[in-house]
């Protein structure tokens, strides 16, 4: 009922307000987001008291001051912010949140996707998971040992293609999933391609496009900035349990592969977290065996993409083709 | 003309308001999703309401999906109008029909 | 004339402000189309205006519209749904001449004469600029729909090259000159609101300030300064008795077939007998008869 509050858009190009909103944001324990499009705040005569963003299609920081909690400020900050996804005709949304307002996000049309350790929850106003899950239902196989993958591929490398191989070897089916978040240097549809031509000679294993639910802006935004050395752990547990608790049973999944990590400290402790969260017995799901598989060599150094990106910058063509399969060379030397 | 145009919304998430998306469907009908705070007392009211309020304007092949926080019927009514009003962009409004 | 001490501004797209504000007894409530809807909720705010207007909550009050300009693309559209919804006032944003008001009036005619209505929409002309100050008088007089002036100090007072001062100094050659212009052509006077929802004392002083210069009332923007405000307003107890005499002594007059009204050996003239049953309504809104507050 109150008019004296306004709501508008914040500029948070300029740094001065942005550290005004990252100290109100720290006095109630959250931190401004890492990456945001847009950000509403609502005051009350030039007291900032609730704000809220958006990041593509995820709305996050959202927060009310403690003094006027319960006044349904949250209600207004959601609409704004919805307004501005649907403005720019991004209706499918998710919420990154804390579990304190499952009920209030209820209300405005959002189902709970996972409550991970009741530190971080994570919402949907869409059925997609649904959706998704029933896709991947149809390609249910059976066996005692289902693998998975999950991959980006920025390019598809030699070391990609052993992994899988490796994989495929120990399992009865193998189930590939493809990042699809366009947030590397090379596009979704190239680096699927690339491993799809890549693995060809491999009978038992279907290659999946990837979706919001793995590994995606929506519950892996830091998995992007890895090269800062950036990796929120608090994230990497939110999307491994959206795999654990909802995709891996769709598909009868019981093992999960990945390459040994010999220099990124930040994707090493990804995998070591990874151990934890999928193999502990749980009420909810089965646990999943996570088996790592030594990274291939090339003269003394492990195969890595942001080599070959690295060697690609230089257009080192010659030692590119030591460590890619003829398809990725090929599609490389046409670009 | 008892199709909507495009996509559509209006309304806000706030107390005593309603928050309205409409959506042109292949099948002739009029398909509500409710979500109301007042469901179980008034829940079939205002799917009477809005199914009213839809067919008044002629209009079918529709998907409709309310978030309510309690509101009014005239509240229901203007926001579904207002949705239906931005689909279909009309340069003349039907008083007489709202 | 009717009682017109507060007029509540309610946002056309604040649902919770539109749905409830009756609750609050206003002498006027006012929904806004104008500044306080955002471009993007113009049309749904409209539409929500429309039907309130229309709800019975809304039968026993008198409502006001504030619409848009009709130099914008809004203006006509809110005319259309609002003299259809059986709204009582029009009020016009930023009036700064008599052809601002003329121009309305003529649209809303046209309109009432489309669908064929009886009722005949008021007016009331909200003065913004240095301009329509200057204007005020000719602008008071200018229509016979009009029902009132009222000063919107917030433009007002940056057209002026100032700003709101807690003396209020900013706005005496205004205040005086609207209300002047208004006692001279018989229509109601308001006051601007006061912004500052917090400062509860600041209201009160400004609101016994405007009763004692004259106005009649004042737009308000929260529904808590209403009851403040007409606690100010009510008149004394002294007056109320006195007002009572004025009042049996001119019935006891016109019973006797009496042509001079006298108390106490004194003559009381037809002015001051309209002013006493203006006191007695005030008093009776205020709750001092058994009124219905």
């Amino acid at each position: 009922m109150d008019s004296s509050i306004n709501f508008s858009e914040f500029d948070f190009t300029n740094a001065r307000r942005v550290k005004r909103v990252g100290s109100f944001l720290n006095s109630i324990g959250l931190d401004f987001p890492s990456s945001i499009e847009h950000f509403v705040i609502a005051k009350d005569n030039n007291e900032l008291i609730a704000c809220g963003g958006l990041d593509g299609k995820v709305l996050k920081g959202i927060a009310v001051a403690p003094s006027h909690r319960g006044e349904g400020l949250i209600l207004s900050i959601m609409t704004n912010l919805i307004n501005i996804a649907y403005s720019k005709g991004i209706k499918d949304l998710f919420i990154f949140s804390t579990p304190n307002n499952i009920e209030l996000f209820e209300g405005c049309g959002f189902n709970l996707i996972e409550n991970c350790d009741n530190e971080i929850i994570l919402m949907e106003n869409s059925n997609n998971l649904q959706i998704y899950k029933e896709k991947l239902f149809k390609q249910r196989k059976e066996g005692d040992v289902i693998g998975s993958i999950v991959m980006n591929a920025n390019p598809f490398t030699l070391g990609h293609q052993y992994l899988v191989e490796q994989a495929a070897k120990k399992s009865d089916w193998l189930h590939l999933f493809v990042v699809k978040e366009d947030l590397s240097e090379f596009k979704f549809k190239d680096r699927f391609e690339l491993i799809k031509k890549g693995i060809s000679h491999i009978p038992n294993v279907t290659i999946h496009e990837g979706s919001d639910y793995i590994i995606s802006n929506a519950t892996f935004p830091t998995y992007f900035i890895k090269d800062k050395g950036r990796i929120n752990e608090l994230h990497a547990k939110l999307d491994l349990s959206i795999y654990r608790n909802h995709l891996a049973p769709v598909l009868g999944i019981t093992h999960r592969f990945v390459g040994t990590e010999p220099y990124c400290v930040v994707t090493n402790n990804y995998n070591k977290n990874m151990k934890t969260m999928l193999e502990e017995p749980s009420g909810k799901s089965n646990p999943i065996e996570v088996v790592e598989i030594k990274r291939v060599e090339k003269d003394g150094q492990a195969i890595s993409a942001s080599r070959v990106r690295e060697l690609f910058k230089n257009q080192d063509f010659d030692n590119l083709k030591k460590i890619v399969p003829l398809s990725t060379l090929e599609f490389l030397q046409g670009m | 003309m008892n199709k909507i145009d495009k996509s559509a919304y209006a309304g806000t998430l706030e107390s005593s308001d309603a928050f309205i998306e409409i959506k042109p469907i292949d099948q002739d009908e009029i398909r509500i999703e409710l979500h109301s705070s007042v469901e179980e007392m008034y829940g079939d009211d205002i799917r009477d309401l809005i199914t009213k309020c839809v067919q008044e304007l002629g209009i079918s092949y529709i998907s409709i999906k309310v978030q309510d926080k309690g509101a009014l019927d005239y509240v229901i009514k203007a926001r579904l109008q207002a949705a239906i009003l931005r689909a279909n962009q009309k340069d003349k409004i039907e008083w007489e029909k709202l | 004339m009717k009682l017109r001490r507060s007029m509540l501004f309610v946002p056309g797209s604040n649902t919770s402000m539109v749905c409830n504000a009756f609750v609050y007894r206003p002498d006027t409530v006012m929904f806004d189309l104008e500044d306080s809807v955002a471009v993007s909720e113009k049309d749904s705010a409209r539409l929500m205006v429309y039907h309130a207007l229309q709800h019975f909550t809304y039968e026993d009050v008198e409502t006001a519209v504030r619409v848009n300009p009709l130099n914008s693309i809004y203006g006509l559209l809110d005319l259309e749904a609002v003299i259809r919804a059986g709204v009582d006032i029009v009020r016009l944003p930023k009036t700064d001449c008599v052809e601002d008001v003329l121009d309305m009036q003529e649209v809303i005619e046209k309109i009432e004469y489309k669908i064929g209505t009886s009722k005949k929409t008021k007016l009331l002309a909200a003065i913004e600029s240095a301009r329509g100050v200057v204007n005020a008088v000719d602008i008071a007089r200018c229509s016979d729909r009009l029902m009132g002036i009222a000063l919107g100090a917030e433009d007002f007072v940056r057209d002026l090259h100032t700003q709101r001062t807690k003396s209020g100094s900013e706005l005496m050659a205004a205040r005086a000159q609207i209300l002047l212009a208004a006692r001279a052509a018989k229509i109601h006077a308001f006051d601007s609101v006061f912004s500052d929802v917090k400062d509860k004392e600041g209201f009160e002083r400004e609101a016994r300030y405007i009763r004692d210069l004259g106005f009649d009332g004042k737009s308000l923007i929260n529904p808590n300064q209403i009851s403040v405000l007409h606690k100010i307003f009510a008149p004394s107890k002294k007056n109320v008795e006195w007002s009572l005499d004025v009042i049996e002594a001119a019935e006891n007059a016109k019973e006797k077939g009496l042509g001079v009204v006298s108390i106490d050996g004194k003559m009381v003239d037809a002015p001051i007998i309209a002013r006493a049953k203006w006191t007695l309504e005030l008093a009776k809104a205020s709750g001092m008869l058994g009124g219905d507050e």
